[in-house]
This record gives C-alpha cells, sequence and structure tokens, in this order.
C-alpha cells in the first residue's frame, strides 16, 4: 500500500509538474497576444483621426475641382463671347470697307485693299482662338477623372471610418447608430456607380463625429 | 469640294466645345448647324432627317460617340450618313474600334482648324467618288 501511495503520488506531483509547465507555456502566449491585440488597438485609435479627417477634407477637394472646371467653362464662354462679337464686327466691318472702296480710286483705294487684306487675316486669328479655347475640353475630362478617383478613395476611407465606428459602438455606446450606418454604407456601395451625393456622405461623417 | 450647303450635327457634351466647333465650321463655310448633348440627343434628331454630317465626341454620358456611330450604321436611312469623330480618346484601340464600326474620319483633340478642314474635305472626296 505504501508503495502504491508512494507511487500514486509522485506520478500525481510528476503530472502537476506538466501541466503547470503547459499553463506556463498558455500564459506566456496569451499575454503575448493580449500585448499584440493591445498594440493594434493603439494602431487602430491613432489611425482612426487622420483616417476621418481625411475623409472630411475629401469632399472638399473635390468640390474644388469640380469649380474649377466649372470655373474654366465660364471663362470659355466669355472669351468665345467676345471673339464671337469681334467676329461680327469684322465682317461688317469688311462690308463697309468694301463699299467705300467702290467709291474710291487710286492709293486711297489701295489702302482699302491693305486694310482689307489685314481684316481677312484676322479671321484665321479669331478661328484660332477659338480653337486653342479646346483646352477647356481636355481640362474638364481630366477633372472628371481625378473626381471619380477621389470619390473612390473617399469611399474606401468612409468604409474605414464605420469599422473603426462601429468598434466604438460594440462597447455599448449606441446600437441605434449601427444599423444606421450599415445603412448608409450600403447607400453608399449602390452609388457607386453614380456621383457620390454629398448630404449621404455628410450625414455618414456626422453620425461617427467625424463632420 | 465640301459641300457647305448641308446641315451639320454637332455632339457633344461640353457646351465650350460645341461652340468651338461650330464657329470653325462656319468659318469654313457651314451655316447650317444644329448642335446635341449626347449619342442619344443627337440619334433622336438625325433620325428627324435632313442631315447631310455628324461630328461627333466619343466621351459622352447617356450614349457615347461609338454607340451613336453604331446605331447610325445600323439605322438604313443613315448608314451612309458621313461621321466624323472629334475626341481626346487617342489609344489605338479606340481608333480601330471607330474604324470598324463604320467612322468616316478621326480628329484628336486638341486639333486645328486646319486638320479639321482637311479631314472634311477628305469626307467630301469620298462622297462625291462614291456619287
Amino acid at each position: 500500500m505504501l508503495v502504491d501511495r508512494g507511487f500514486d503520488d509522485s506520478t500525481e506531483q510528476s503530472m502537476t509538474g506538466e501541466e503547470a509547465e503547459k499553463d506556463s507555456t498558455i500564459y506566456a502566449e496569451l499575454a503575448e497576444l493580449t500585448k499584440y491585440v493591445e498594440m493594434m488597438t493603439k494602431t487602430i485609435r491613432d489611425m482612426e483621426t487622420p483616417v476621418a479627417s481625411t475623409s472630411d477634407q475629401l469632399p472638399q477637394a473635390t468640390k474644388h475641382l469640380s469649380d474649377l472646371a466649372k470655373l474654366t467653362e465660364e471663362g470659355t464662354h466669355k472669351v468665345l463671347t467676345i471673339t464671337e462679337e469681334m467676329e461680327r464686327q469684322r465682317e461688317k466691318m469688311i462690308k463697309e470697307v468694301s463699299a467705300l472702296k467702290v467709291q474710291l480710286s487710286g492709293d486711297q483705294a489701295m489702302a482699302l485693299d491693305a486694310l482689307l487684306e489685314q481684316l481677312k487675316a484676322d479671321e484665321q486669328r479669331l478661328t484660332n482662338i477659338h480653337v486653342a479655347l479646346s483646352f477647356q475640353d481636355l481640362v474638364a475630362q481630366r477633372v472628371a477623372k481625378l473626381v471619380t478617383i477621389l470619390n473612390e478613395v473617399q469611399h474606401k476611407l468612409l468604409k474605414l471610418v464605420v469599422v473603426f465606428g462601429l468598434q466604438q459602438k460594440m462597447m455599448g455606446k449606441d446600437k441605434h447608430g449601427e444599423g444606421r450606418a450599415y445603412e448608409m454604407l450600403k447607400q453608399l456601395e449602390a452609388s457607386k456607380t453614380t456621383a457620390l451625393e454629398q448630404n449621404l456622405v455628410d450625414d455618414i461623417l456626422s453620425e461617427f463625429g467625424c463632420a | 469640294m465640301i459641300d457647305t450647303s448641308i446641315k451639320v450635327l454637332v455632339v457633344d457634351d461640353m457646351s465650350t466645345m460645341r461652340r468651338i466647333v461650330k464657329n470653325v465650321l462656319k468659318q469654313i463655310g457651314f451655316s447650317d448647324i444644329m448642335e446635341a448633348e449626347n449619342g442619344q440627343d443627337g440619334l433622336t434628331k438625325l433620325k428627324a432627317g435632313g442631315f447631310g454630317l455628324v461630328v461627333s465626341d466619343w466621351n459622352m454620358p447617356v450614349m457615347q460617340g461609338i454607340e451613336l456611330l453604331r446605331a447610325v450604321r445600323a439605322d438604313p436611312d443613315l448608314k451612309s450618313l458621313p461621321f466624323l469623330m472629334v475626341t481626346a480618346e487617342a489609344q489605338k484601340e479606340n481608333i480601330i474600334e471607330a474604324v470598324q464600326a463604320g467612322v468616316s474620319n478621326y480628329v484628336v483633340k486638341p486639333f486645328t482648324a486646319e486638320a479639321l478642314q482637311e479631314k472634311l474635305e477628305k469626307i467630301f472626296a469620298k462622297v462625291q467618288a462614291g456619287k
């Protein structure tokens, strides 16, 4: 019996030692994991503010770009209006000078011929101005592409904002807002193929305190 | 020899470009010029009849220039209508696509008045030769 008990005791002691060693390993791993989770949580928190801030600034950048295209369009129309008026005046002057020339002769008629030549040459110059203004179309096309790219970046950043926001909400702050945010995100996803609506973006940002 | 008595349709979503192309066409001698702001609008106007030339952009909302071209070539009443593409889409595949769709000629933006006139002369020379 004594031998048996002694054997049993030593076995129990040996098993306890192994378990203790395993426990120690698990605790060490858990401690490592906890550190990692803490580090990741801190990194995410650190990223949240700049991401939210960037998401907030992008609509402004998009608006500035759209305004730029609009301004160049308006400017181009103004220049076109002025050159068209100049063209009408030029045509009127050609008619008047031609009519005057019929009544004159000699040096005076020759002087008017030179003037008519100048007026005809202006036609080409005015056309060259018109054609040069086609830069506006190219600018507008590039701006439109930039706006599309910015909208895409903004959409992706908003997804991050929503995810970070939800982490806070899961701590029990606001269950109602969570569902709304998902709904807005779905609407955003649906509007991806069309222009991003500013009011929708603003609502999402506001929902998560980023507006 | 360009027949400047025909009615021309200028299709472009940018109002500035429509105005610029119209002015250049006027300088060449055309006086009967109408505008459309996309392919769909253009097709509706073309179907109303009376046009002798289309000058169209490629990249437009609602209906792109290449789709308008295909629609024109598929329409028995419009299929022989001269179609000039004036566009910033200057990739090789774009040009091949337009040619395969039946474009009469292709001008790349930014263009000069001379380039537009030269292309129109080529188009009308072909039209004359085909008569």
